[in-house]
């Protein structure tokens, strides 16, 4: 969830929600959304299911080999406690298929793709997270920061983000261009362009109560009393530059 | 300019890079275990071309996200130069060749880095090793401190003079299932050792200091028992590979944990994350250095029909030849190397 860019203005240093930007090497700021202890939980859980079926198909293979079966056995429990989630991390766009299940991703700080490095790194820590049962480290971990890593992250650089963007804001609805009551300010400009741009995913209710705050804006000859919602979305387009007839 | 002049006059480059972006993202997916592909513009793309969008639109996001422009359009932006930074920056330098440089050049060349936390590591593994050792020669009731008796009596089974192989379990399955089971169980535990470093070093001192116990009472107590013959015979030539793991491993982790004690002028987590970055080369070498030494175990420590003098001798060589690869290979020769053979860029 991206929150107005208003530019650096002072509200960037307290904001609520735990957007992490990664600064590019070209100066902008990837806005990355790391996940949270619980969408985590749920990914683990599921490569659990996905663990416990792979080893489960190995004791059937292991049985079937007989003599060899053994070494098979060991060999894939190792490869299944260890190597599983790198083999995934790297393999494939650096999710294992329970972070994949949940829209997950594993990505370097930087807003990279994981390196080998980085992902072994993180899975070998992965013991040190464990302890001292269930995780437990881990889980103080990212509930002490912002962007939830837990010890093997924090050693690796890594990140573990929502890989899928959530879409709020839209096009702005079509609206006859109104100018504003008097010359707005670069954030109130801001506010009202975002509001505008949430019109298709807010409650109509919700809108008109947002409009209404912003009634001043609205020229008096055009506010409408009970739904000021129509005139502040004109202002919103002639802000970004229509107007009425239709050149820019 | 209005933003919406401003969308009108850039679009077309934007579509111009999402669709390079598309056929490069569609094509073959370089992953990061090798298949590079072509440095020169994947996919039919003019990689110039692609750099100088990318920068282009680097440029109008910032500018776009100062003006205040609608939230869909520096979306827009954000994921157009987030997708485009991925593949510009992404490391393609993966594969065979690197693996070889690894074990060549920059393996060799970490551990000697970490020397100090080597001989530290080697230390904590060795002096309670003696310690115990010699405790329990003098006086085998000691050894029921630390191992449990009937543990001590399968152990004691193990290297006594008897029809089967020695240093196995009786009646054990055979070499194959010891050599998963070795592989299973002593890469966990030096991965472990590893691991436990991130508590300030803490996990890392008990992982040496408890083997060295349990390999020195072991030690002392079945020489003690007149099995010297064939215990020492069984453990000389994996343990080469077995014990320098086990400092190796713990070397690492008491590199993270001191990266964390002392940190010097970085914050505590930059300086884990630069400690990791270099120790965790040093697991790699763990890792390999246990799969050799398993196989051996398996494989030749355990055979009953090679002679023990064969054995010593094969176990100095395997010393030698281990001390020798962590001491000189990947030293650069005085001319023709390049500079940047360093430890430190095996990230």
């Amino acid at each position: 969830m991206t929150s107005p860019s208003t530019g650096p203005g002072p509200q960037a240093a307290a904001r609520l929600d735990t957007a992490y930007a990664a600064e590019t090497p070209e100066g902008i700021a990837l806005s990355l959304s790391p996940a949270g202890p619980l969408a985590r939980q749920l990914a683990y859980l599921v490569d659990t299911l996905v663990r416990l079926a792979l080893f489960i198909a190995c004791m059937i293979a292991a049985g079937i080999l007989g003599a060899m079966g053994p070494v098979v056995a060991f060999i894939s429990i190792f490869a299944i406690e260890w190597i599983y989630p790198i083999v995934f991390e790297l393999g494939m766009g650096g999710a294992t298929p329970g972070k994949r299940a949940l829209g997950l991703q594993v990505v370097m700080d930087s807003g990279l793709p994981v390196t080998p490095a980085a992902s072994i790194t993180r899975n070998l820590l992965r013991a040190a997270d464990f302890l001292p049962a269930l995780y437990a480290f881990g889980a103080m971990s990212m509930l002490c920061r912002r962007d939830f890593k837990r010890l093997g992250d924090l050693a690796a650089g890594t990140l573990v983000i929502h890989a899928r963007r959530v879409r709020l804001h839209t096009e702005l609805p079509p609206a006859t261009p109104l100018a504003p009551a008097r010359k707005l300010s670069l954030r109130e400009q801001a506010a009202i362009v975002s509001w505008a741009g949430r019109a298709s995913t807010l409650t109509e209710e919700r809108l008109e109560e947002l409009a209404a705050l912003a009634d001043p804006a609205v020229p008096a000859a055009a506010r409408s009393g009970s739904h000021p919602a129509a005139a502040l979305l004109g202002v919103a387009r002639w802000l970004l530059g229509h107007r009425e007839g239709g050149a820019p | 300019m209005t933003p919406v002049r401003f969308e009108a006059e850039y679009a077309p480059l934007w579509l111009e890079l999402e669709a390079a972006l598309d056929r490069i993202e569609r094509g073959p997916v370089p992953t990061a275990f090798g298949k590079a592909a072509p440095a020169t513009g994947p996919a039919g793309v003019d990689a110039a071309r692609m750099t100088a969008l990318y920068r282009r639109c680097c440029e109008q996001l910032s500018l776009a996200q100062e003006r205040a422009y609608p939230i869909v359009l520096t979306q827009r932006l954000q994921t157009l130069t987030q997708r485009a930074h991925q593949l510009i920056y992404r490391r393609r330098d993966y594969g065979s060749g690197r693996l070889k440089r690894l074990a060549l050049v920059d393996l060799p060349q970490c551990v000697r880095l970490h020397r100090r936390y080597l001989l530290a590591a080697i230390l904590l593994f060795l002096v309670p090793a003696l310690l115990a050792g010699w405790a329990a020669y003098r006086d085998p009731s000691f050894a029921l401190r630390l191992i449990d008796a009937r543990e001590l009596e399968s152990f004691r089974q193990m290297y006594s003079n008897g029809p089967d192989e020695i240093g196995r379990h009786r009646g054990a399955p055979g070499d194959w299932a010891g050599f998963g089971f070795y592989i299973m169980h002593n890469i966990s535990l030096g991965f472990q050792c590893f691991a436990g470093g991130i508590f300030a070093g803490l996990g890392s001192v008990f992982f040496l200091v408890f083997n060295g116990l349990f390999s020195g009472v072991l030690a002392g107590y079945l020489t003690q028992y007149g099995y010297a013959s064939n215990f020492y015979p069984f453990v000389i030539t994996h343990s080469a590979f077995e014990l320098t793991a086990i400092c190796l491993s713990g070397a690492a982790g008491l590199r993270i944990g001191r990266a964390l004690i002392a940190p010097g002028r970085r914050t505590r987590v930059e300086s884990l994350r630069r400690a990791a970055a270099e120790a965790v080369v040093l697991v790699y070498g763990v890792f390999a250095l246990l799969v050799v030494a398993a196989a051996l175990e398996a494989f030749w420590s355990a055979a009953p029909w090679i002679a023990a003098s064969v054995k010593y001798a094969a176990g100095a060589c395997a010393w030698a030849l281990v001390i020798a690869y962590l001491s000189w290979q990947g030293r650069p020769g005085p001319p023709s190397v390049p500079v940047g053979a360093k430890a430190g860029d095996a990230g």
